[in-house]
Formats: structure tokens, sequence, C-alpha cells
């Protein structure tokens, strides 16, 4: 037994070395860079399977958000979620905004001057047709379907000016080259046309527009590192001033209790997004950490419109009166409560509570909303109640203490104005009018049978999805509906274009979130496009509604030009059509708990200098690099 | 049987402690009938509450009573490992043994079998079964699966024991005396097997549900059937390690650790007292 | 001799017949998914991008093209043989045109290294220990050891490397958790880098060894006891011989049998990877590779990690059933 003590011994003795030789802080930062020029990103696309693929236009190759169109691309226009560096609108490699012809089958773009890629070679028209062309004749690339359908024919007629002559007359054609999030982003001609197959080439070490270029990266797609050009001046983000930090690590930092522990350890300075409860931790725990709101809810609400979303075409939800039951029986407050922990912004109208939205379109609309009634048959309600923010700031208020914002339009801000008032009695009322039965406590539908909804959420990925899912479903079954949840994991995007499911929670309503535009998602809602039951559906008209109402308002907008305020009225006419209709049920904004850690750098974006969205894997983002200052 | 147990439970303290764990973890799943709350509701008590007089074991951050999910969590847990384990075992049993016994064309056929459900990845073969099943993939079609694929390398050491015993010299004289196959395998052969065949179980067992555990992590079980697997599962989205809610994960892994030290003491000292060599080395300790 | 010798003919034709009906059912239940890695793609293209609905079926129609989908279920079937029997897997849908066995190739080294060495390390330790619990019935010491293993045995695996991960990584930070090795640290034959990667592998073959040398340990301790009142053991004993003896020649060398079977399972089994360790501790094995192709309907990749795990463990299961004979005289070679 003497022997195994003196092994063991031994043992531990060669182990303390090992603990006591290596430095604490070192552990998941990269080595052989100065601390305090780099700034550590998450990429919440997790490890990235094909590594050391950098062409973008190749469809699902390799990675989009590890830096390569945060800071490596580049493209024409800008439209910030928030309220941009210098106004909402930012004309990047355009010089001046897109000029079309009278009747939208035209469209100029002037480009700027001076602009470099990181190997030399100076930007010019022709990048920009390589791109359109080399897209269109290689279909199959990420942007060939959509640039071939729109455009019959590009060129150049100086080196700093492209014509589009476009197929049909497309008032927003230019959305295709303004980043949200991404955008069509434009090719270096000089080494794309030397490529045999452009959707098989792998672009490594890739050519930057950006203002970084690629340092180096994992094998193992864990993570990559950026660095400042030396002539970031010939850049467009040169306009801003000089990029605080000189490094830039996108990297995987794992599940969401490790993006906590590796942000306490100061080893991750700015995480895309975690559970509220992580987000409330790190509020208690850090001192250095930062979020969208000073305080409660603390996450930044995208431009996304979460909703429970029917199938429009499935037999029990053609009827607007029982949609709009179901949305009497949602108690906002539990589900709030449920998926955020109360952190939500709500909206009862079709637009996300978001960017500019509010101010356009919410606040409007107030008086609107109060007023509006519904029929159930057997008497006139008014759904509305315009308290239910507060509500839920007050319900809050007792456990958050001064976390809570006091001040009305702050509550507003952060939590939303009003949704619709739970009213089981008028449920009842409505079912009953479009000829349901409660038969022993269980509703029955019209030919007798059950009355059940299965809602699909997809599970582990969108873990907030799925317990706004799990409550409304317990609410609809304390109502006698036979209501389930269908965990979809994986399998949601297959099942949701395939129409395959009762009704979902997801979002088919995007926007700009700066740009009071609606059409980037009311267009694809057109019943032109709307699939027959069985077969696949395009985005974004997932709930397959079809209105002849709403197509008048689509049509007019497509004529109407993209700043015009014209557009703000047809808008409003479209939230006026959503709400009488109820084709999904508005919830809340999409609220992305992301926390910077302040720790090595200062300046990030937040509701009081809210210059753009922090999520750091938005195309948007880059405008944080500029007003980044180190902490010390 | 009763005079065993007795015997049992006063000399042998393995016994007895296997016991009373046991016996508590049985306790907790029974206790699951006088639940106030249905299991699978969320939001019926406040959140994140730490573990105090009015909520023992705390709250979790849905809204649900640590205590009360704990005892369906349990209950459910246990039957999935007892069905796993039992009809595992007897696929193991049957087929090591005639497999060993027989030898010969019975033996390849049954081995090139077993061989096939070795070599089978367990883990993208369970996922993928869900992905094609989705909500018709009950507790019941999960445990059936698991026990298709979890009896083939039980089986194989059975048959290498087996395949020993055979020529061993008792054997032959079984076969001379006249005894049919059956009788052999069951009066000769199983009790030299059994202790594998115990220790097994709680292999299984343990295999069972700690694959349970691990499915569940994924999401890729029915995630709305209070289980320890779901339990971590939820603790884990709700981030809880981090947040401090410490007793949502302490608890249900405590009783799991409680059921398998039970499970397994029993196992070994009744095992112990089964095998006719062992008691020959007890009785003397026992007289000295 | 040459009973061996139609003995291991004999097991060749059975261990391919075994791997070839493994692959095949992997193949039918991977095509069975309904996962369409086509909708997964556009999917992945437009829900952040503006694409026009019109323009969505072209891309439907080319991506169909691209990814080989065309062609009736039995072509497909031919095609992939044709390219197994090349060790090609044809490209992976969701990292396209990347071959899949690009892929497994840069994963498998990670998974294989770190499962190996927590492999022997837990079968040699937890044996060691085991056989000396089961002889030394009353060492108080060894008692305990045997109140541990059995104690860290249930804990669901998840639980151990999450605690590991946070009293390492987070209340004594002193070892690095995500990762196979440092970042910023070019992949070469330096020392540097094998200390890395050295360095990075400690938490996680712990939580590994942990969990594995309970079984081991209580397995052999099991098989011990029964040795131990062999009538050999006990003439030993009785004629005097050295107790360190008996248990190193006569009792662990017989006992051992059995656990040599299980080591030789366990080795094929490496090849399941470690799916729970490597998403805990970032590992860039073929674990977290195939749940994310499984997640992304990427039935190539799939099929191939599936067809390497059953190919290890053919393996494995061959190696022993061919040196098994030669292991325990016992067992004719019938």
């Amino acid at each position: 037994m003497s022997r195994i003590g003196a092994l063991l011994l031994a043992v531990c003795a060669l182990t303390s070395q090992l603990f006591l030789s290596t430095s604490a802080s070192a552990q998941g930062i990269p080595q052989n860079i100065p601390r305090k020029e780099l700034l550590i990103l998450e990429n919440p696309e997790g490890t990235i399977k094909n590594a050391g693929w950098f062409n973008i236009w190749a469809i699902n190759a390799g990675s989009q958000s590890n830096g390569l169109q945060q800071a490596a691309l580049d493209t024409l226009w800008y439209i910030d979620p928030e309220s941009g560096l210098d106004g909402v609108w930012d004309n990047s490699l355009a010089a001046d905004k897109p000029q079309y012809n009278a009747d939208f089958t035209e469209m100029t773009a002037k480009l700027r001057k001076g602009i470099f890629w990181s190997d030399g070679v100076e930007f010019t028209a022709e990048d920009v047709i390589a791109t359109v062309m080399i897209q269109i004749k290689n279909p199959g690339m990420r942007f060939s379907a959509v640039l071939a359908s729109n455009v019959a024919s590009v060129d150049a007629p100086d080196p700093y000016t492209v014509v589009f002559k476009l197929k049909k007359p497309n008032s927003r054609f230019h959305a295709n080259f303004t980043v949200r999030w991404n955008a069509i982003w434009i090719m270096p001609k000089h080494v794309f046309e030397k490529v045999e197959d452009p959707a098989k080439f792998d672009f490594n070490k890739p050519v930057s527009l950006g203002a970084y270029v690629l340092n180096s990266y994992d094998p193992d797609g864990k993570w990559y590192i950026w660095q400042l050009r030396d002539d970031w001046q010939r850049t467009t983000l040169a306009r801003y001033g000089k990029p605080g930090p000189k490094y830039l690590a996108y990297v995987d930092p794992g599940p969401p209790d490790k993006r906590v522990i590796a942000q306490l350890n100061h080893e991750l300075d700015v995480i895309h997004d975690i559970a509220p409860e992580g987000m409330f931790a790190l509020a208690k725990q850090s001192k250095s950490t930062v979020a969208w709101f000073k305080g409660f809810p603390y996450g930044h609400p995208d431009p996304t419109l979460p909703a429970v979303i029917f199938n429009d075409q499935n037999e029990m939800f053609k009827n607007p009166d029982v949609r709009w039951a179901l949305a009497l029986l949602i108690d906002i407050k539990a589900v709030s409560m449920a998926a955020y922990r109360g952190a939500a912004t709500i909206s009862a109208i079709g637009v996300p509570p978001t960017g500019t939205h509010p101010a356009t379109y919410h606040q409007p609309m107030e008086a609107w909303l109060k007023d509006f009634e519904i029929d159930t048959g057997k008497r006139k309600i008014k759904p509305y109640d315009p308290t239910v923010g507060k509500q839920i700031a007050d319900m809050l208020r007792p456990s958050m203490g001064e976390q809570i914002p006091t001040d009305p339009k702050e509550i507003a801000g952060a939590f939303g104005m009003g949704w619709w008032k739970p009213d089981p009695q008028a449920a009842q009322e409505l079912l009953e009018r479009a000829g349901f039965a409660k038969r022993g406590g269980a509703w029955m539908m019209p030919d007798g049978k059950p009355f059940t909804i299965r809602l699909m959420v997809e599970g582990d990925q969108r873990p907030v999805m799925t317990r706004a899912g799990s409550m409304i479903v317990q609410q609809w079954k304390q109502a006698g509906i036979d209501a389930k949840v269908d965990v979809a994991q994986g399998t949601l995007p297959t099942r949701r274009a395939a129409g395959d499911f009762d009704a979902f929670i997801g979002w088919s309503v995007e926007t700009w979130g700066g740009h009071q535009d609606l059409s980037y998602f009311m267009d694809s809602w057109h019943s032109q496009f709307v699939a027959e039951p069985g077969k696949p559906q395009p985005a974004r008209n997932w709930q397959r509604w079809s209105s002849p109402a709403l197509d008048k308002i689509i049509e007019a907008t497509r004529t109407v030009g993209f700043d015009d305020p014209k557009s703000i009225e047809l808008g409003k006419d479209y939230v006026k059509l959503a709400v009488k209709e109820m084709p999904t049920i508005p919830l809340m904004a999409y609220n992305v708990f992301t926390a910077m850690d302040q720790t090595y750098w200062t300046g990030f974006p937040t509701s009081e200098n809210p210059y753009t969205d922090p999520v750091p894997n938005w195309g948007n983002s880059r405008a944080m690099f500029v007003k980044l200052k180190p902490a010390n | 049987m009763l005079g065993i147990l007795r015997d049992l439970l006063r000399y042998n303290a393995e016994f007895r402690i296997g016991t009373v764990l046991v016996g508590f973890v049985l306790l907790l799943s029974v206790l699951s009938g006088f639940s106030p709350y249905p299991p699978q509701d969320v939001y019926v008590v406040p959140p994140d509450v730490p573990p105090s007089p009015a909520y023992w074991f705390g709250t979790t951050s849905r809204g649900q009573d640590v205590f009360w999910q704990l005892t369906f969590a349990i209950r459910n847990t246990l039957l999935f490992g007892c069905t796993v384990a039992l009809i595992s075992r007897i696929l193991a049993l049957v087929i090591g043994l005639v497999s060993g016994y027989k030898g010969g064309w019975i033996d390849r056929v049954l081995m090139s079998i077993n061989d096939t459900f070795i070599v089978i990845p367990l883990l993208p073969i369970l996922v993928l079964f869900y992905f094609v099943m989705r909500d018709s993939m009950s507790w019941l079609m999960l445990a059936l699966i698991m026990a298709c694929l979890g009896w083939a390398y039980d089986a194989r050491l059975i048959r290498s024991v087996a395949m020993s015993l055979k020529n061993r010299e008792f054997t032959q004289s079984s076969v001379f005396s006249g005894m049919s196959t059956r009788e052999i395998l069951v009066q000769e052969h199983l009790p030299y097997v059994m202790p594998i065949v115990f220790s097994t179980t709680m292999n299984n067992m343990i295999w069972s549900i700690g694959l349970e555990v691990t499915l569940a992590v994924l999401g890729f079980t029915d995630i709305n059937t209070p289980t320890i697997g779901g339990m971590i599962y939820w603790a884990n989205q709700h981030t809880a390690m981090v947040a401090g809610v410490w007793w949502w994960i302490a608890f249900p892994t405590i009783a799991v650790v409680m059921t398998f030290i039970g499970l397994f003491l029993l196992a070994v000292s009744m095992n112990e007292y089964i095998d006719p060599r062992s008691r020959l080395s007890r009785m003397g300790r026992v007289t000295s | 001799m040459s009973g061996y010798f139609a003995y291991i003919a004999k097991r060749l034709v059975q261990f391919l017949l075994v791997v070839f009906i493994g692959i095949n059912l992997a193949y039918v239940i991977t095509h069975a998914t309904p996962i369409d890695p086509v909708e997964q793609s556009i999917s992945a293209v437009t829900s952040f991008g503006n694409t026009a609905p019109g323009a969505i079926e072209q891309m439907r129609l080319s991506l169909r093209e691209l990814y080989g989908l065309e062609g009736s279920a039995w072509q497909q079937y031919t095609v992939f043989w044709e390219r197994i029997l090349r060790a090609d897997f044809g490209p992976s849908m969701s990292a396209f045109p990347t071959p899949v066995s690009t892929l497994i190739a840069r994963a498998l080294p990670w998974t294989t290294g770190l499962l190996v060495i927590s492999t022997l390390v837990s079968w040699v330790l937890g044996n060691w220990l085991g056989g000396l619990a089961g002889y030394y019935r009353n060492s108080r010491g060894l008692k305990l050891m045997g109140v541990i293993a059995m104690g860290l045995h249930p804990i669901p695996y998840y639980i151990l490397a999450l605690l590991l991960m946070i009293v390492f990584g987070f209340l004594w930070p002193v070892l690095p958790i995500s990762g196979g090795s440092a970042m910023n640290l070019p992949q070469a034959w330096t020392w540097a880098f094998a200390a890395s990667v050295l360095e990075h592998a400690i938490l996680p073959a712990l939580s590994l060894i942990l969990i594995g040398v309970g079984s081991w340990f209580l397995g052999m301790r099991s098989l011990v006891s029964n040795v131990v009142t062999e009538d050999y053991v006990v003439y030993a004993e009785l004629a005097g011989v050295k107790s360190r003896r008996i248990l190193s020649s006569y009792v662990m060398r017989n006992a051992l049998v059995p656990q040599v079977t299980g080591l030789a399972i366990s080795l094929g089994g490496i090849f399941n990877g470690a799916v729970i360790t490597e998403k805990v501790f970032g590992y860039p094995g073929i674990g977290s590779l195939l749940v994310d192709a499984v997640y992304a309907g990427d039935y190539g990749l799939v099929l191939g990690v599936t067809t390497i795990s059953i190919l290890g463990v053919s393996i494995g299961v061959l190696a022993i059933d061919l040196l098994y004979p030669l292991l325990d005289p016992r067992v004719k070679v019938s």
C-alpha cells in the first residue's frame, strides 16, 4: 500500500506544479495579441464546420457573422435599426441615395471615389457589375435568384456610376443593396473573374473592402481574428474616424452558462444573447457589464415581431372570429413573465415596437386602438387595454426595486404600451358565433370534432419563444381547448415552409427599424406569393394569408417612393386591417440580451446613446468599431 | 422469503442502507399522487424562491415547486429505467445463454445479430428515431427502443461466461445425467451468471437513465413530461447554475444519486446472499 | 492452428456482413428524416435577407440540382455505395461543397486523442483499484474508495462536467474551459501547441475519467470477488504464496478477461463521440459535428459520422474476438 501512497503523492506534486505555473487570466483569450487592443465578440453561429470558407456568396458554405460581413465586406447603403451614426440612412460605397426614373424601371447609383480593396486594387463600378453578372450566370449562389428575377441589364457609363435596368417596376430594388443585417455584398471582380466555378471557390484568404483584414482563424472553426488595415483611411468607415479596436476576435463561447462565466472573467466583451436569467445574474454580479437598457428589461428589441402565427389555410382558422377568440384568451402579462421574466416590450399591432416605429406607428394609433370595437355576436366590446405595459412594470417593482422605471414615457419605451384585455366571456361568444360548442368543458368544432391546436415551437434553439408557447398553450388549455406544445427541434424551417403546422410561435414581420417603410416584409405578403396548401411557401407570409384589401395596400406602396410619407399612411392602413382580421397574434418585440463588458472598451451603443444596434452579428454593428475607445 | 429479508436487514449493513435509500426514493414517487399542482403547469408559484418552510426544496425559474416536481420526475425516471432494464435483461439472458451454450450455427447467427446491434451508434439512431417520429415518441416508445439497443453488450458478456462454463466438468455431468438444455441453463448456469446480471442491471439502469439525461439536455425528448433529465434541461435553459438557483439542479441530482447508491447496495447484498460460495465465507466470519 | 485460421476467416466474413447491414440501416434511417436540406439552406438565406418570393422557387430548383438530390431513390443509393468504396462520403449539405471526409478528418483526431486516453486511464485505474478492493475485502481505505466510486458513478455526466467547469474555470480559474487549444496559436508540431492541447484536454478528460473509473471499478470488484472463492486461489493461499503474487498472477489475470472484452468495445465506442463532453467544453470533435449535422438535416454528414462509428466499433469487436481464444485457453475454437 505504501507504493500506492508514494505514487499518489508524486502525481499530486506534478499536477500542482502545472496549476501554479499557468496564469489564470490567460486561459480563454488569443495569444500574442495585446488585450487592450482586442475586442472579443460572440459569433452566434457557434463552431463553424467549414472554417476556411470565406465566400459569402455561396449558399450555406461557411460562416457569415464571424466578422466577414461585419468587418470585412461592404455594400452601397446601410439603414440603421436605431438612429445611426449620422442619421438612419448611410451612403456607404454609394456617394448618394439611389436615383430612380419616373416609373421605377431604372435605378442609378453614384459610387464613392477613393475606396480601395485590401490588396491595393481600387473599388469601381466594375466590382458592382461583376457582383451582379457572376451571380446571374451561376444560378445557385446566394443572391442569384433575386438578381436574375429583377435585373434586365447593368452598365457602367463611367467607373463611378452604375445603371440598373429592371425587368419590371420595383421602387424598392435598392433595398437589396441596403444593409439591414445583411445585403448583397460587393464581390472583388479581380479575384472572382479568375475563378472557374464561383460557387465552389473558398475565397481564402479573403480580400477586404471593409476596414479589417483576416489575421488568423481556427481550422476547427472556434475563433476568427481580424486586424485593422494599415490603409483604413481608404475604406468607407473612415468617414467616422479611426476604429478603436486594432484587433477583433469573433469566437464561439459555448452554451449560455459559459458565456456568462466568460464575461465575468473579462474574456468576452460582447455577448450576443443569453437567457433573461443569465442577464439578470450578470447585471447583479458585474459592475462593468452594460446592456441596451440601463435597468429592466436590459435587452435590445430587434425590429422583428414574434407572434402566434396561424396557418390561415387550415379549416380551423379560416374564420377571423376564431383567431380573435384565441387572442382574447391570452394574458400577455403571464406570457411576458414566462418568456422573458417580464423583460419584454409588448405590441398589440403588427409592427415591432422598436427603432423609430413607436413614434411613427404605435403612438399615433393609440387613439384608434382605444376606440376599436369588435362585435362578439351578443354585444360590442372594446378589447384594447392601454395600461398593460404599466401593469407589467407594477408587477415587477416589488421584486426588482429601482431597476424598474417609474416615468410613464420610459415605461412605454421599455415595456410597450397596451394589449388586448383577456376576456374569456367574449372569446366564448365569438367561438359560439363561429359555430363552435362547449360540451362538458371541452370545445368542439362545428363538425363535432374536438378543437385541438398543436402550437409548434423551436425548442432549444429559441428558448424564449418556446417558453412563450408553453404559457399560451396552458392558457388555451384552461379555457377548454385541447392545446399542446409541439417541439420542432431543427425541423421548424422545413415544416414552416411546408405549412405542416396548426400554429407556431415565430415571426413573419421584420422591418428596417430605423426607417418607417414596411415593404421590407409586407411586399412578400401579397396573395400572388401565397402557395397552394401542401406546396412550400416562400418567406415571409408563413400564415398564408390572402387578403384583397391587403393586396391593394401593397400595390399602392409599390408605386410610392421609399421616403414618401404616403407610405406611412399605407402602413397605418395595414395595421388597421391586421387588427380587424388578426391573421397572426402579435406578441412582443424580439428582445436580444446583448451584454457588453466595459472593462477594456467603452462607448457601446445603449438606449441613451442609440447610434446603432449592439447585437454583434448584424452587418450594421460595424458602427460600434468607430465609437469604441479604450477604457483606461 | 420474508425470513430471508428479515435476516438480511438484521445482519447486513449494506442491505439496510440500501433499503433506507430506495425506500425514501419510492416514498417520493408515491407522494406525486398528492401533489397540489398538475406536473406540467408553469407559473403556479413565485419563481426563484430558495428552500424555505413554505417551499421545502425551493421553486424553479418557471414558477414550479421543486419538491412536487421532483416527485413526478423521480417517478417517471424510475419507471423508465426499470422498464428498459427489465426488457433488456430478458433479451440479454436468453440470447447470451443460448448462444454461449449451443455454439455452432445458432451461436453464429445470434452473434451476428448481436454484433450488428453493438455496432450501431446509439446516439444518432436515437436522435433520428426522434426526428422521424416526433410526437409519437412517448416514454414507452423510447424505453422500448433503448431496451432493444441495450441488450447487446451484456449478452456478449453472458455468452463469454456461458462459453467457459460449457467446458466445465459439472456441465458435462449434467449432460450425461440427461438434463435438457433448458434445465441445464436455468438450474446449473444461471446461478453463475446471476451476479453478472445483477451488476449489469445496475449498469443498465444507470446507462439508460444517463442516456435519457443526455437526450433531454440536447432537447431530443418530450421535455414537457417531468423527468430528472427534463428538470436539468429546463434548469439549463434558464442558466440556473450561473443565476444562483442551485436548488433546481441540486435536488434532482441528489435524488438520482440516492436512487443508484440504494439500488446498487441492495443488488450487491442480495447477490452476495444468493451466491453459495460467498455464503460459505460469510459463515466463517459469523462464527469466528 | 488451422482451426484458428478457419475461425479468423469465418469472423472476417461476419465482420463484413455486419458492417454492410449496419451501414444500410443507417442509410435508410437518415434518409427517412423529415428535414429537407434544401429548405434548411433556403431558410438560412432568407431569414435575414430581403428575398423576393418569386426568386425562391428558382433557388429551390438550383439547390436541388447542386446538392445531387435529383434522381430516384435507387440511383441515390447506388451512387452512395460507389462513393463509400472510394472512402468518399460526398459533399456536406450544411457546409457545401466541402467533402464530408474533410470535416470528419479534421474532427476525428481531437475525439480520438481525448477518448482513447480517457478510456485507457479509467480502465487501468478502475481495474487496478477494483481488483485490490475485491481482494482485500476488509481494507478500509479501499472500502472508502468503493463508496467514492459508487458515489461519482451515478452522477449524471452533464452535472459533473458543469461542476468541474465552474470549479476550475470560474471559482478557481486555472484551467481553460473551452476549445481544443489556445486561440491564435497555429496548429503545428511545436511544444507550445502540444502543451496547449494537453492543457485544454485536462478538464474534459478528468470528467470522463471520474465517471469511467466507477464502472470499471465496480465490475472488476465483483469479478474478483467471484474468482477469489475459486479452489485454486484458496489452494494458493493455503500453500503460502504471497498475497501480492496471488493477486497479480492468479486473481487479476483471470478476472481481467471479460474486462478486456469490455475495453475493446469501449475503444470501438469512442467513435460515437462524447457529445455532451464536447458540448460543455467546446471540444471540436465528431460528437458536436454529429449533433450540428442532425440539426441541419445534413444527412451526408450524419451518414459519414455514423459509418465511421460503425467501422470503428466493428473493428474493435473483431479484434477482441480474434484475441479472445489466445487469452483464455479454456475456450476452444470450434
